[in-house]
Parts: C-alpha cells; structure tokens; sequence
C-alpha cells in the first residue's frame, strides 16, 4: 500500500510499469490511466509542475535558506550584519535561562488549546447537525470568530477580561461571586487559563464544521442497523460515529495543533503588560528575541525559528505515526 | 501532440509570466531605497523618510505638506512612510538588515545606530544655524563619542498630574511637595472608597524606564554619573523601595507591576486615579474630553528640594548613502524652520527642541510647567549605545521588583549594563 502510493507520483517508473498492472482490477487500472500522463515528454511535464515549482521555491525555499543564513549570522542592536556567528545564536539560545519556561508554556498551550477546543466541538457538531429552526443562524454564528481577524478578538478580549472596566468581572462582582476583581491577565496563575480560553474560543469554529462534515459523511444505514440490534445511543456514539470520525478527528487534531502552536496574537496580546516570559510559548519568545527584550538579536532570534520549525516538524511526524500504527493494527 | 505543443507554450507563458512578476518585485523592492544608493557619486534626486506616527491625525499629515513644501523648495523628492510606534523598531531593524536604510528614520534611540557607523554626524547634514539653535540639553544628550548625530525632532517632559476633585474630596489642600506628603495623599484619596486609586503607578513593559526615571531623578539618583553605571546605587534602591512601599500599602492602582502607561492613563482620564506621571499629549486627551477637573504641577522630590523634570526625545537621524548629503542636508535646513518644526510639535501638542521654538511657545499658558523645567531636563542616556539595551531590560524586568527584591533586581539590570546589554 505504502509502497504503490510512493511510486505513484513519479511519473517515469509508472509508465513503464503500466503494462505490467494493466490486468490487476479496478484500483490499479486506475493508476494505469493515471500512468499515462508519463507518455508526455518528462520535460513538458515539468513544464506544468513549473508554476507550483516555482511558488514552492519562491514562497517556501527561499525564506527558509533566508532563516537559515540569518540563524547564522552575528547582528547589531540595529539589524546590522556584523559577521557569521557560526553556531552561536543556537547555543545562546539553548541557553537562555527562560527557555524551560517557555516550552512548557507552549505544551500547556497547545495541549489545553486543542484538547479543550476537540471536546467542544464534537458535542457543539453533534448539536449543530440536529435540524432546528434557525440553525442556518446558528450556524452563522458559529463562523464569526473565525472571521473577526485574531487581533481584533484578542484586544476585544483583553476590554473583556480588564480588572477595572472588564464586564467578566462586573458581572461575577454583580452575581456576588467573588469579592475583589480578578486580574485575569496580571495575575500569573489566571494568565494562561485566560489565553486558553481565548485560543479555543477561535479555534471552535474550524474544527467545528470539519467535524460537521465528518458526522453528516456518516451512512445512515449503519446507524439504523445498530440501532434495529438494539444499541443505546451512547454506544452507537462510542462504537460507530467516533471511529468513522477518525479521519475528520485527525485532520481536526493536526491542523489545530499547528495553528494553535504558531498563534501569536492572542498571546503577544493579552500577554503584553507581563514582562519578562513568564506566559510567552516559543513564537512569541522568537518574536520578543528579535524586537523587545534586552537580547534584541535577529540572529538568536533566526536560530529560535529554526528550532520551532523543527518542533512543528516533530510534533507532526509523532502524531502522523501514531494515526498511521493505529490504522495498520486496526486492518 | 497538438495539444501537447499547445501545452508547452501555456507552461511557458505561465513560467514566463511567474519570472516576470518575480523579477517585478525584486526590482520593486530593490530600488526603492536603491533610488538613493544607486551610483558612487551620483547624486540623489529622491531621498526616503520612515517617520513614528505620533498621532493618527496629523503625522502624516504634516509630512505630506512637507514634502510637497521641501518639493517646491529643493527640487528634491521625499518619500514619507509612516509607520506606527508599535511596529517602527521592527521595520527599522529589517530595513537595515537587508541594506535598505531610509535616509531619515525618526526613533526613539540613536547611539546604537552611530556607534554600527551607519550615521552622518552634524558636521555633515547639519547646517551651523541650525545646530546652534538646538536646546543645549538635547545637543548634548544627541552626541556619541564627541560627535553630533541624535537631531531631536521634538520633545516631552514629564509633570505631576492630580485630580483637583478627588484632592478636594479628600481634604488635600495642595500637591504634595515631598514623597512622604505624596504617600499621605494617596492614602488620602484611596480612603475615599468606590475603587479610587491613589498614585497609578505603571511599570509594565511600555515605559518602566520612564516612570522609574522620574522618581529617580526626585531622589538625587541617576542611571549613569560620570559614565559610569550607577543603577543599583543607594539612592535607587531607596527609590524603588518607596515604589514598593506604595504598591504594598494598595495606594496605587492593582498590579502596578502589570500596568502600561496607556493604562494608567486611562485610570486618571476616568476620574478614578488621583495621581500621575502626565505629559502634554495626556493634558490635550483630559482637556478634549473635559471629564476630570485636573491641574499640573512639578513632580515632589523625596526631599522637598527643587523637582527634577525627566525630558524625552525623540530623534531624526541620517543615514549615510552615496550621493544622498545635499538633499539629506536640505531636508534639515527645511525642518528646522520655525515655520516646518514648530508648527509639526504643536500639532502633536509636544514640546520644542529649538530655542527660536521655546521663545515661540512662550507664550502658550498651558505649556509654561513644562517650558520652564525644559533646558534643565534630565534624560535616559540615549547617547550610550549600552542604554539601547539597557531601555529594554528595565522594561522587561523592574515590574518584577515590586513581587521580589528591588536590591535584586536592581543588581541584575547593573550587571546587564556593565557587561554592555
């Protein structure tokens, strides 16, 4: 399986191959048809990957051996390029006497983020794919803090969450629930809780319809069997939708996990009055290397990107793993 | 193999097209600046100004009239952009990264910038008439190793600021002239109940050096004497227990270690702070919005001698580029005509860096606290290279004095400054 899905892409070796499958049944004559896009001259056929080529180059290569050769670099206070730094922006980095701070904040983000906003979601899908009066509103609704630009909402939530003015606390105060305002975005053991809620607040409505797609591809008939065989809703819930969920769950799982880990406006924003990095998860630790603490280094700052790059890179692969072993052991 | 050929020829066009626009914003984005920097000598027809928005209405305003004013005058084109204070330390720092220097940027610092060489100094871009009128004070603050390079484009100075209503209400007759009468009032005042704040007190990341600065200077004490570092002195220590003292007695505002200078603004344009740290930008919002019956005085000294007013500049430097000293140097001659500089400060409703714009400005009232403090104003030491980084460390870490030791953390933002930043 693995091994066919590899060479597929490649056009040359199919194209030989092809007369060689062409008796294997429907799948493979599939690939054969596919195959034939070979019979082009290869180099016409780079002639079309070109455009794609071209951006990928441009937009992805290009920036990264930028990263990369600034990582590198030694830099004054002003941007200016003083020398190569060789592997020196690497160490200062690993050494810098905040970083345990600041990857353990980025683990209890996206970890609390993502977990926190995939529990809603599957209960607020499961609510939204009931038909109601008025769910296309609903629905609507649903989608706007996906449209509201992220900075918007931050600042929006930071007038929410103001220990002076802030209506969270007004109210709470009002409901006689507490007796002295809280200091949501001061006080450090309310900060990262208070960012949370802002993270999953936006991350609802994406993961949302990925997941009202995922149930509404669910066949009715599989539901109408259990429930003939006399299965409670719970276990219909638990037997049938969630596994065939699974594809809408992992692309759910692994999208928010990249978004949520390179979010930086909610944090940059609602963590602005805190010094130090006390809340700061590594993007915006890269961000404050560069431009607002005391390092103020472009180049430690690049070797910071890489690092974070890298972990993206790590996370992805653990998790694509785990989902792959999981598939292969369930067949 | 009709449709073949038919497809090489759209791959082409589209390779072509792709190149093309390729091409187009590579040289869009290297002759920009490259204008200016084009040949050795060639001189510049066309220089770039990056400027700090100070204001929303009439920063770019004014720059736009001076272009088109310094246009008709010189022959030479400016090119403005204005860039918001929050993102104008990260564009300045890319620009130079990726040797695409304007040849004026208007900052907050200045001496890092001299000391990497990129700077013309006064004798260069600086007309004598010009120089000679410059405040004595700025002159010397702008100077980096014997050499005039931090032209001040305006400046602030800090006061007292109390809410007469709240003194009222509290049966304070006065401004308090000592830190101990100061305390007292805002014992006074915070008694009053309903969340009322004494003294807002913000030593979040925004400006702690500012607000720290201030009180320091009241206390006899200095960031640098003698070029040498001075930060954990007695006297600082002393300063920020006080600051301490006065969180820990809840007189000031909740978490005064956490709170901006916006913030604590905000608190006083409410009617809810009874005291802060002003400066004329804050005196246009209270008297535009006409909630808060206010009134301006000098900040107290610990010691009730005469009060020391903490001076801010900002800067507009020169870059050096080939070919770009005439124009660079018309465009001086042009701002510091009463006429261009004066006109821009008072838009801004800050403070004049020339002495013609002190005499100018003499007779606006609501001005006179600052106006008379300004040639004795103290500033940061912007013409160290170190402070740059130093700035950055204080914001980053004084709030962290008022949960642990100001010793400590004083000690540390010492070791910081004498190991260079």
């Amino acid at each position: 399986m693995s091994d066919s899905t590899t060479v597929s892409p490649d056009p040359a070796p199919v194209a030989g191959s092809g007369d060689r499958r062409s008796r294997m049944p429907s799948r493979a004559g599939r690939r054969r048809r596919a195959g034939r896009i070979g019979q082009v001259h290869p180099l016409v056929a780079l002639l079309w990957l070109a455009p794609a080529l071209a951006l990928i180059l441009g937009v992805v290569l290009y920036p990264a051996i930028k990263l990369f050769d600034a990582s590198r670099g030694e830099y004054s206070i002003t941007g200016l390029r003083k020398g190569d730094a060789g592997w020196d922006n690497y160490v200062k980095v690993l050494e810098h006497p905040d970083l345990g701070t600041v990857l353990r904040n980025t683990v209890v983000w996206v970890v609390a983020v993502v977990a926190i906003t995939i529990v809603l979601s599957l209960a607020l899908a499961q609510f939204l794919v009931k038909s109601f009066p008025g769910r296309r509103f609903v629905r609507w609704a649903v989608i706007i803090p996906w449209a509201a630009s992220l900075v918007i909402t931050s600042q929006l939530f930071v007038l929410l969450y103001d220990y002076n003015y802030g209506i969270i606390n007004h109210i709470l105060l009002s409901l006689h629930v507490i007796g002295t305002p809280i200091d949501f975005l001061g006080d450090d053991s309310w900060t990262m809780f208070s960012m949370v809620v802002v993270g999953v607040f936006v991350s609802l409505p994406f993961t949302i319809f990925v997941f009202i797609a995922g149930l509404g591809a669910i066949p009715d008939d599989v539901m109408e069997a259990a429930t003939v065989d006399g299965a409670s809703p719970w276990q219909r819930y638990w037997n049938i939708t969630l596994p065939l969920m699974r594809p809408a769950l992992m692309i759910a799982t692994v999208l928010n996990v990249i978004y949520v880990f390179n979010s930086f406006p909610i944090i940059y924003t609602l963590n602005d009055r805190n010094p130090g990095y006390l809340h700061d998860t590594t993007i915006t630790f890269m961000y404050k290397l560069a431009f607002k603490s005391q390092e103020h280094d472009v180049g430690m700052s690049a070797a910071a990107g890489i690092f974070n790059v890298l972990l993206i890179l790590v996370v992805v692969g653990i998790y694509l793993k785990i989902i792959n072993w999981r598939e292969e052991t369930s067949r | 193999m009709r449709s073949t050929k038919q497809s090489v020829v759209v791959a082409g066009l589209a390779i072509a097209g792709l190149a093309l626009g390729a091409c187009g914003g590579g040289t869009g984005a290297g002759t920009a600046p490259g204008g200016t920097a084009g040949g050795t000598a060639e001189e510049a027809k066309t220089i770039k100004l990056v400027a700090a928005e100070y204001s929303k209405d009439h920063t770019k305003a004014f720059w736009d009239a001076f272009a088109k004013t310094y246009h008709e005058k010189t022959g030479y084109t400016l090119e403005v952009q204005v860039v918001s204070w929050d993102n104008i330390d990260q564009q300045s720092s890319t620009m130079i990264q990726n040797n695409q220097a304007p040849d004026i940027l208007n900052l907050n610092a200045y001496a890092s910038y001299a000391k990497d060489g990129l700077l013309y100094d006064s004798d260069a871009v600086l007309p004598a008439v010009v120089k000679d009128d410059i405040l004595d004070t700025f002159v010397k603050y702008g100077t980096y190793q014997g050499k005039f390079y931090g032209f001040p484009d305006l400046s602030s100075a800090r006061a007292f600021f109390y809410n007469k209503t709240l003194f009222q209400q509290a049966g304070i007759a006065a401004p308090p002239k000592t830190w101990t009468e100061l305390e007292a009032d805002a014992k006074k005042i915070t008694a009053l109940g309903g969340g009322k704040v004494g003294y807002a007190l913000p030593l979040g990341p925004e400006e702690a050096q500012g607000e720290f600065s201030m009180w320091l200077f009241n206390n006899g004490g200095d960031w640098k004497t003698d070029g040498n570092w001075v930060i954990n002195s007695d006297k600082n220590v002393a300063t920020l227990d006080f600051l301490k003292k006065l969180a820990d007695e809840k007189v000031t505002q909740n978490n005064p270690a956490r709170t901006n200078r916006a913030d604590a603004f905000d608190l006083f344009k409410s009617g809810t702070a009874g005291m802060v740290i002003g400066f004329s930008p804050l005196a246009a919002d209270l008297d535009k919005d006409k909630k808060v019956d206010y009134a301006v005085a000098p900040f107290p000294s610990n010691d009730g001698t005469e009060s020391k007013t903490f001076g801010v500049t900002d800067y507009l430097m020169a870059f050096k580029k080939p070919g770009n000293e005439k124009a660079v140097k018309a465009f001086y001659n042009l701002y510091y005509t009463p006429d261009q500089v004066n006109t821009f400060i008072k838009a801004e409703g800050f403070l004049p860096v020339t002495k013609s714009g002190v005499a100018y400005f003499s007779n606006e009232k609501a001005l006179q606290v600052y106006l008379n403090t300004l040639p004795n104003a103290k500033l940061t030491p912007t013409d160290d290279p170190t402070w740059d980084k130093v700035k950055l460390a204080v914001q980053q870490n004084l709030g962290g004095a008022m949960n642990g030791s100001p010793k400590a953390t004083l000690d540390g933002l010492q070791r910081t400054a004498e190991s260079g930043g």
